[in-house]
């Protein structure tokens, strides 16, 4: 592997990351009121000097830019703050909740690329005929519509279908396995389902380009079978873009799960993200919001990584 | 159908059979029937009519906010694209930095920050999407910076906005109106999915995610008040993706084979 590569590329994310930082901090400063006036509220009963204190605790009384300093400073060791409304470190609080979300995460694409591969193939072997107009009207309708609503049909189904299946209650893994499994497959089935039809096209895509490649079609004069023209010559070269969109789609998957956390009352980050919006808890608000944005440039920068060691065509730069 | 949801978005009390605020008690958790056409919510409203205002909000809220995402990104494009240099490099870190956040969660830190309004809706989606249109109009900006019109335009001693809104910028159209169109529909679905977590306009304004949000809670015993409304912004997307395709395909000659 190309470590300098590897170097350059973490280098050339420290901008993106610092203004990550920075934009999730000062956005939190341009609301008007700040975390004393929050944890006071309506009911004000301290003295003048008892608010300055607190002012002074929370490092509020400094310039704008040196408070923007301690709080970068604190990233380094993982302190994103305190929850104005449980007194629990936000990093906890993260701690506890990503590993489902992360769970719901992988599960769903697990899901996507299982349905979406084998459809992108059926489309574009079977170009313009019934099939692939089937596929595609069904990835179409896939793109279009909101997880929520699928969320909701399938639930209908299942609740109709199979009475004993436990739909909600969240257990995790290492208590009870198939529990687990039970109540995470609804959701990540309906996540899947959304992502698998942006992995359809884009093997579609992928696998037309391929098949129409000078290689191919001199496997095909050679007498190779379709099968092992598919399995052999392309599928690989296919799957390097889907590849790459996968990493890219967990990325957005681990921020994306909010509403399907909240329609099935996962306790993952994204329930507890719009719990504490309504709460208006901002440090943690501001702690996962950050969270979630270093993770998709990091997650980014390891799909770089990935692509330019499967993909021999591509030169590090 | 896309003919239809304008119509609807324009007069949606012609296709309304009831006010979508008035609680008729004979419509109560009703199943859908001769007179309540998508069946009646938990308050007893009507959910057609409902449906039928809600996709009016819906496109009013999106379409808004893909027009200042627009008009923003189209601006800090132009910029980036033809001056280049630092100010290109600043833009686009600035772009790369929004690019980090799933445009739902920083659509909801933005609502979390300045609270739930139509306007912060519509002002909350379009920042989002701004990126999008500055990195697009960039890209077209940078195909076209070195062509010949524009040099001459410059060798004429025409000033730099002039040549990028004059010279650049109906060129570069074509990209504009696909762009938007395909955008539309993500806008939709990400103030849909925002109405559903209940961020987006307050009740009692029927807005389709709002309606899915609060008719989840009897989604086993009365189904139709999240399926339908669910199935409206199904239908409005998809007609908006099928248009964006069509428009792609018709104006973007690269891809005509």
């Amino acid at each position: 592997m190309e470590f300098g590569y590897v170097f350059r590329r973490l280098l050339s994310a420290v901008p993106t990351v610092l203004l990550v930082t920075f934009m999730v901090f000062i956005a939190i400063h341009i609301v008007p009121g700040d975390v004393v006036d929050i944890m006071l509220g309506t009911q004000n009963y301290l003295t003048e000097s008892q608010i300055e204190e607190l002012y002074s605790e929370y490092g509020l009384d400094k310039p704008l830019i040196v408070q923007y300093g301690i709080w970068v400073k604190n990233l380094f060791t993982f302190n994103l703050g305190t929850s104005l409304r449980t007194g629990r470190p936000v990093t906890e609080l993260i701690r506890e909740r990503f590993p489902i979300t992360l769970e719901l995460a992988i599960l769903s694409l697990s899901f996507a690329l299982l349905f979406g591969i084998p459809m992108g193939i059926v489309s574009a072997t079977k170009r313009n005929g019934f099939l692939d107009n089937f596929v595609r009207v069904i990835g179409l309708i896939g793109l279009s519509s909101p997880s929520f609503w699928v969320g909701a049909i399938l639930i209908v189904l299942f609740s109709g279908a199979f009475q004993d299946f436990n739909l909600f209650g969240y257990v995790r893994p290492g208590v009870d396995l198939l529990s687990n499994l039970q109540v995470m497959f609804l959701p990540s089935l309906t996540m899947g389902l959304m992502v698998a039809a942006q992995i359809l096209r884009i093997t579609r895509t992928s696998m037309l380009d391929v098949l129409n490649q000078d290689y191919v079609r001199t496997a095909k004069a050679k007498g190779v079978s379709t099968r092992n023209v598919i399995l052999k010559h392309s599928l690989r070269n296919a799957l390097i873009p889907v590849v790459t969109l996968s990493g890219i789609q967990l990325g957005y998957l681990l921020g994306g799960t909010i509403v399907i956390e909240n329609m099935f009352a996962l306790p993952g980050m994204g329930r507890l993200l719009l719990q504490v919006v309504n709460e208006r808890d901002y440090p943690v608000v501001q702690g996962i919001v950050l969270f979630i944005g270093i993770l998709i440039v990091l997650l980014n920068i390891v799909v770089d990584i990935i692509y330019t060691l499967i993909d021999p065509r591509v030169e590090l730069r | 159908m896309i003919f239809v949801v304008i119509l609807v978005t324009l007069f949606p009390g012609v296709f309304a059979q009831y006010d979508p605020y008035k609680m008729n008690m004979d419509a109560f958790m009703n199943r859908p029937t001769g007179s309540y056409w998508f069946g009646g919510d938990q308050f007893g409203r009507d959910v057609f009519s409902r449906s039928m205002y809600g996709i009016q909000k819906s496109v009013i809220i999106a379409s808004s906010a893909i027009a200042i995402s627009a008009l923003i990104g189209t601006m800090l494009g132009l910029l980036s694209g033809y001056l280049s240099g630092l100010t290109d490099l600043i833009i686009m870190r600035i772009m790369d930095s929004f690019f980090a956040f799933p445009s739902l969660i920083l659509a909801l830190f933005i609502i979390a920050l300045f609270g739930s309004s139509m306007t912060n809706l519509i002002f909350a989606i379009g920042l989002v999407y701004v990126p999008i249109f500055a990195r697009t109009v960039r890209g077209a900006t940078l195909s076209l910076r070195d062509s010949l019109y524009v040099k001459a335009s410059k060798a004429l001693g025409k000033k730099e906005i002039s040549i990028m809104l004059r010279d650049i910028l109906p060129n570069i159209s074509s990209v504009l109106i696909v762009t938007f169109t395909t955008n539309v529909s993500t806008a939709l679905l990400t103030e849909a999915s925002l109405g559903f977590l209940g961020l987006g306009v307050p009740p009692p304004e029927p807005t389709l995610g709002g309606m899915v949000g609060q008719g989840t809670s009897y989604l086993l015993s009365a189904p139709w008040i999240v399926l339908f409304p669910g199935l409206m912004i199904a239908i409005i997307v998809l007609s908006l993706n099928i248009l964006g395709d069509g428009l792609r395909d018709v104006l973007d000659p690269r891809i005509n084979r």
